[in-house]
């Protein structure tokens, strides 16, 4: 079953393709992070993660500064080449200078993949940013009326926000029991089992979800002498870098990764519409680099992580030019020198053939716990 | 018997240390992994030391190449094995850069020789060995040369980039702007040395603090190195072999204790 999900992540395009055409669906694509699914799931429509690619080309050179992360320089590649043709729109998130540009960029470069903002409110915790980011919703459901030629109903956003809320809280079991099993699943296998829920469709995704967690429910946590991490950043690949955890008998117990669990960390409250109830969740995720924190409170929040855990160290995924993940590390870097709580910075690319300086600095910080 | 092997990239050493710790046999050859250079490194510290390979009862490998050697008990990163090393030659050292051929690394160490934190060089080879092999080339000389020059240096140029072939092209503008050949060649190292503080930074600095791989060899990187930091440097005399040391050291204690000490 986990293979399974493995070759979800290793063909996303033919997968995505094979949804489309079990289900009937069109597909809109997604870039990080939090982009409102429920009203794509709501529209009829499968939402795409475009979580950059092994292949980072040359052709959004045009567009970009070397300086530009590869996730999203991936994704402009993938889209000049054709790779996304089959997308009848796509969301891209405004929160850092990269991403801003991209939607001019995209505007011009793939007028036909239908680009439309998604803006986040910085005082997303005020009733006004509240009210604010409801009413971006609203304008993105219509452009997805319009784009997708289809109706969104009310109730058709509560039924898709609930099949939501249901796949999250089978992801946060998850992500809870899967450290009882570095054998079975090691660092590779639950980024796979993770990432799928991107290029699948999500009742498909889910049911194949809930039935592993039944198979793992049956199944005694295995006995081991890992060393317990957790790990943080916007994602943390390719395959190469996650293989060396097992290589080096670490186990991660619970991750902050914009890719994995910040998607689906927070449960929503009961009270209120769909909406209100999306905008709400965007306002009690903390500790996110991505989203305005005044509080700044990741340390604290990793700091309870690895003692709820019982973590021996953190691993800080840095991938390359991501700003808002650079600016949270210094911080990061003093309150865990400050808590005594062992802190391994790595630089990482999805695009990485080899990964031998990566290996010593995660055997060393594997000999340091 | 005891065998630490430490396969760099551009360079393999080998120690041999005797049951009671001493060095018996040690060995330097500059060429690196992917080459026949660990095993003719190897064969030299067995003939200083007087004795076969059959005579030793435990090998740790470490380096860049320690994972596609073969025949070793344990692999251990280099940064441990400086750290053991270094503790063991200079035990009052918390700070140890390591510069090797195509990384830097500073090592922060408590009394016992433990890692406590590391940093290691991210984006490219500004601030090691290669990049003082770059600059010698420019100047038609060796790293030993290019030290020398640098000695008779008196008014270091600026090379301001980062990027080692920037820094190249720099050094040849000077030059052909007339700059003196020495003082071209203390840039170079004044520029090495900016790098590698800018990575002690990082980490923070606690005396003392020890130069450890081939760069150490270095006196015009040493003394760049002190202006540079404010801190004394603390000489080696066989600053290169301090990795094949800890690896030899792990060794022993891995028949010793059967452990992983």
């Amino acid at each position: 079953m986990i293979n399974e999900f493995k070759d979800v992540v290793e063909h996303p395009a033919r997968s995505v393709r094979l949804a489309m055409e079990k289900t009937g669906k069109k597909a809109v694509g997604c870039f990080p992070i939090y982009t409102p699914d429920e009203l794509i799931h709501a529209a009829g429509a499968i939402p795409v993660g475009m979580w950059g690619g092994p292949e980072m080309g040359n052709l959004s050179d045009k567009y970009y500064q070397t300086f530009c992360c590869s996730v999203v320089k991936a994704n402009t590649h993938q889209a000049l080449r054709g790779d996304y043709d089959h997308l009848s729109a796509v969301l891209v998130t405004a929160y850092c200078d990269t991403l801003k540009c991209t939607i001019e960029n995209w505007k011009v470069a793939v007028p036909h993949l239908n680009v439309i903002p998604v803006v986040y409110p910085q005082n997303r915790k005020l009733e006004a940013g509240k009210q604010f980011l409801i009413e971006e919703f609203q304008r993105i459901r219509g452009e997805l009326e319009r784009v997708l030629e289809t109706e969104i109903t009310d109730e058709a956003i509560e039924q898709s926000f609930a099949l939501y809320e249901a796949y999250r809280k089978a992801m946060r079991t998850f992500v809870d029991v899967a450290g009882n099993y570095p054998g079975l699943i090691d660092a590779t296998s639950r980024h796979a089992i993770i990432k799928a829920a991107y290029f699948m469709d999500k009742e498909e995704y889910l049911e194949k979800l809930n039935a592993l967690l039944n198979e793992l429910a049956a199944i005694p946590a295995e006995e081991h002498t890992h060393k317990k991490v957790i790990i943080t950043g916007l994602l943390a690949e390719p395959d190469e870098f996650l293989d060396l955890f097992a290589e080096n008998s670490l186990v991660i117990v619970a991750d902050d990764l914009a890719q994995e669990s910040r998607q689906f960390r927070v449960q929503a409250v009961q009270e209120g519409d769909a909406l209100s109830r999306m905008a709400r969740r965007i306002a009690d995720q903390d500790g996110c680099s991505f989203l305005y924190d005044d509080e700044k409170s990741r340390g604290a929040m990793l700091l309870d992580m690895k003692n709820r855990y019982g973590a021996d160290g953190i691993i800080y995924c840095q991938l390359k030019f991501c700003d808002p993940e650079e600016f949270d590390y210094p911080i990061i870097k003093r309150e865990m020198e400050e808590a005594g709580v062992p802190l391994l910075y790595i630089e990482i690319e999805q695009q990485m053939d080899s990964v031998e300086q990566l290996r010593t600095r995660i055997q060393t910080f594997a000999e340091i716990l | 018997m005891y065998l630490g092997v430490d396969i760099g990239s551009s360079s393999s050493k080998a120690v041999i240390l005797d049951g009671k710790g001493q060095v018996v046999g040690q060995a330097v050859i500059n060429i690196g992994t992917g080459s026949r250079g660990p095993q003719k490194v190897i064969e030299e510290a067995l003939t200083q030391a007087g004795i076969a390979r059959a005579d030793i009862k435990k090998t740790v490998v470490t380096g860049y190449g320690r994972m596609t050697f073969e025949g070793a008990d344990k692999q251990i990163t280099e940064i441990s094995c400086h750290a053991k090393g270094v503790s063991a030659v200079a035990p009052e050292a918390r700070t140890i850069i390591d510069i090797g051929g195509q990384d830097a690394k500073v090592i922060s160490i408590d009394e016992n020789g433990n890692v406590k934190n590391f940093v290691m060089n991210e984006k490219c080879a500004a601030g090691t060995g290669r990049f003082l092999e770059v600059m010698g080339r420019v100047l038609d000389t060796t790293i030993d040369g290019l030290s020398d020059m640098a000695e008779r240096g008196e008014d270091g140029v600026t090379i301001s980039s980062t990027c080692t072939v920037f820094a190249e092209s720099e050094m040849i503008s000077q030059l052909a702007a007339g700059k003196k050949i020495e003082d071209v060649a203390l840039g170079a190292h004044k520029s090495i040395a900016q790098r590698v503080a800018g990575l002690v930074n990082r980490i923070g600095i606690s005396p003392k603090v020890v130069l450890s791989g081939g760069v150490a060899l270095n006196e015009s990187v040493i003394k760049a190195l002190e202006k540079e930091l404010g801190y004394d440097i603390i000489r080696l005399k066989s600053p290169q072999t301090m990795g094949a040391l800890g690896a030899a050291m792990y060794a022993r204690a891995l028949e010793q204790n059967g452990a992983e000490s």
